[in-house]
């Protein structure tokens, strides 16, 4: 459905110098910086997926995002979304994807909601009764009822955000994108939104691409992840496989009945201890912890048991900061 | 056809909720007009006319471009500039309609009420003051009204194209204030172009902009025959025209090189 290759967004970014003669400079100079916001990137998405794009700051996720809503062209590479070529068959392909930017609305500011929903049927030539059907069900998984004739400019964020993911899919687009869906909400808000999201893949097959910075988000909504670090694809797979991979441990804490001064145990190492408590490491795939727990109880009593996964976080942080998957 | 009425529609229903923005506008422009009209008065002293435009035709040339500011902005529109510089250019190139025609639709709109609600109650004001001049005939008041549509037409196509130039730099608002200086003074805006000297007004003829506005008035005043008319309406469909499809032009360029900010 999506296939991207070796692509590239390059941008100049011109050199301002300081001060009064720095201004001077600046009118006859024209230096630049080549920012490489994206660099080299490939891979395929395929129909029905519900996909996480994600990095830090800076990484190039929104300009890769706007390559494939066709806002952007590609300084190099080849991009190609059901066979067209974004930016340059523009409004044909707009009218089969829908796309929402968590931090701008498609919507008319002053309008209140209903008119600018009603003006998108229009302007996305959609058949009456396909538009009254999905807006009725929009309006009951979006609840949108309480602000429907709310100018947009009055909205809080989640609201404008859930009127915003309704108007991107009231023309039944095939595919969803989706940037930032979830800056700055509330957790309600978010859950909202996530179930929403998970829900339109299911119900209706349409493929979503999402970029977030909360990986809260990729791990409850998506099957497939792509880490995108600095213009380049540093990871594409499954989350479980990455966490497998770079997951470090995971950490059994046991609470001890009796005070026994080394409780060593095979296949895990003693991470820490305080008082009767005792966290121990170990690697995923080396032992299970039912294992673990098996052989604990068996040597010693204990009052309680914890299991804990490393954090999904914890593991993209590292990712970034050791750069562990550059090479 | 459809989606262009909707949009029209719905932009009309938006700048008729800006009451307080159109009081004011009205007001200011009323009492320009005045000092307008009183500097004529002056300027023609006894003469009975200058170029072959009588003091009530100055007059009543005073008050048609005073109700027409609002109608054509033809010296300050820079929505589409602040639309890219916002990056909501991004949503609306989202949508699957030419961007011309969306914002035309939605100028329109905005056009329709500066003329009902400003232009004619601006003209009603001035007929209670000034002795005006009125079209004679509901042949030339038809041929008015056409040359009034098409001066918009022409107006919004120069308009979308200099306000593209924010697609080049990150501050267009002084390069806009350049250009709409051009369609201030040789659309008659400030003078009619008749009370130039003959260079200004050869000079003129070679651009767009008397057909904004200095044309459309001397239809009103009758000043043109029946075949100068109608070269007039073709000259404004012409040019409107070029400005167009420079507009797509420079649009396709600019998009290309497009820098969507923020994200």
């Amino acid at each position: 459905m999506i296939r991207v290759e070796n692509l590239s967004k390059h941008f100049k970014v011109f050199k301002h110098h300081r001060g009064a003669m720095g201004t001077l400079r600046n009118l006859f100079t024209r230096q630049y910086n080549l920012v490489q916001a994206v660099n080299g990137l490939s891979f395929e998405i395929q129909p029905g997926e519900l996909v996480g794009y994600i990095g830090p700051n800076g990484a190039g996720k929104s300009t890769t995002i706007k390559m494939l809503t066709g806002l952007l062209v590609p300084t190099s590479g080849e991009l190609s979304v059901m066979g067209l070529l974004p930016w340059r068959d523009r409004q044909k392909y707009v009218a089969r994807v829908g796309a929402v930017f968590g931090q701008r609305t498609t919507l008319w500011w002053d309008l209140p909601v209903i008119e600018s929903l009603n003006l998108l049927q229009h302007i996305y030539k959609i058949p009456a009764a396909s538009f009254k059907q999905n807006l009725d069900e929009f309006r009951t998984t979006l609840e949108l009822d309480p602000f429907l004739d709310t100018p947009v400019r009055a909205l809080s964020l989640g609201q404008r955000m859930r009127a915003d993911i309704c108007a991107a899919l009231l023309h039944d687009p095939e595919i969803l994108f989706l940037d930032e869906p979830t800056i700055g909400l509330d957790v309600v808000a978010k859950e909202r939104i996530r179930q929403f999201i998970q829900q339109v893949n299911r119900e209706r097959g349409t493929t979503v691409i999402l970029t977030t910075h909360d990986l809260s988000d990729v791990e409850k909504l998506c099957q497939r992840v792509m880490i995108i670090d600095r213009g380049k694809l540093l990871f594409e797979g499954q989350l479980d496989a990455l966490k497998a991979q770079f997951g470090g441990k995971r950490e059994l804490l046991v609470d001890f009945a009796e005070d026994y001064p080394s409780p060593q145990i095979e296949g895990a190492e003693i991470a820490g201890r305080e008082g009767g408590r005792v966290s121990y490491r170990f690697a995923r795939g080396e032992i299970a912890a039912s294992e673990l727990i098996g052989r604990i109880s068996a040597k010693y009593r204990i009052r309680d048991l914890e299991v804990r996964e490393p954090q999904i976080e914890e593991t993209i942080r590292r990712i970034y900061e050791e750069r562990l998957l550059e090479n | 056809m459809r989606i262009f009425w909707e949009l029209t529609k719905t932009s009309l229903q938006r700048h008729l909720t800006y009451r307080a923005a159109t009081i004011a506008g009205l007001v200011t422009n009323f009492f320009f007009g005045i000092l307008r009209a009183a500097i004529f008065v002056a300027l023609y002293d006894q003469q009975a006319e200058v170029g072959g435009l009588s003091l009530q035709g100055a007059i009543t040339f005073a008050a048609l471009a005073q109700a027409f500011i609002g109608y054509l902005s033809l010296f300050s529109w820079f929505e589409l500039m602040n639309s890219v510089y916002t990056g909501d250019i991004s949503s609306d190139l989202l949508k699957p309609m030419n961007y011309f025609a969306f914002w035309l639709a939605q100028d329109l709109g905005r056009a329709l009420v500066n003329l009902l609600l400003r232009g004619l109650v601006l003209m009603a004001g001035y007929a209670l003051i000034f002795d005006l001049i009125w079209p004679k005939s509901i042949l030339q008041m038809l041929a008015v009204l056409v040359a009034i549509a098409f001066s918009w037409l022409l107006s919004f196509a120069w308009r979308f194209l200099i306000n593209l130039s924010a697609l080049w730099t990150p501050n267009a608002r002084g390069i806009l204030r350049f250009f709409f200086v051009f369609s201030w003074f040789f659309s008659g805006f400030l003078m009619p172009l008749r009370l130039y000297p003959d260079w200004v007004q050869s000079i003129s003829r070679f651009t767009p902009f008397p057909h904004m506005l200095n044309s459309v008035v001397e239809i009103y005043l009758n000043m043109l025959s029946g075949p100068e008319v109608l070269l007039t309406l073709l000259a404004q469909l012409l040019w409107a025209t070029i400005l167009i499809a420079a507009g797509q032009f420079v649009l396709r360029a600019g998009v290309r090189r497009l820098v969507i900010l923020g994200g």
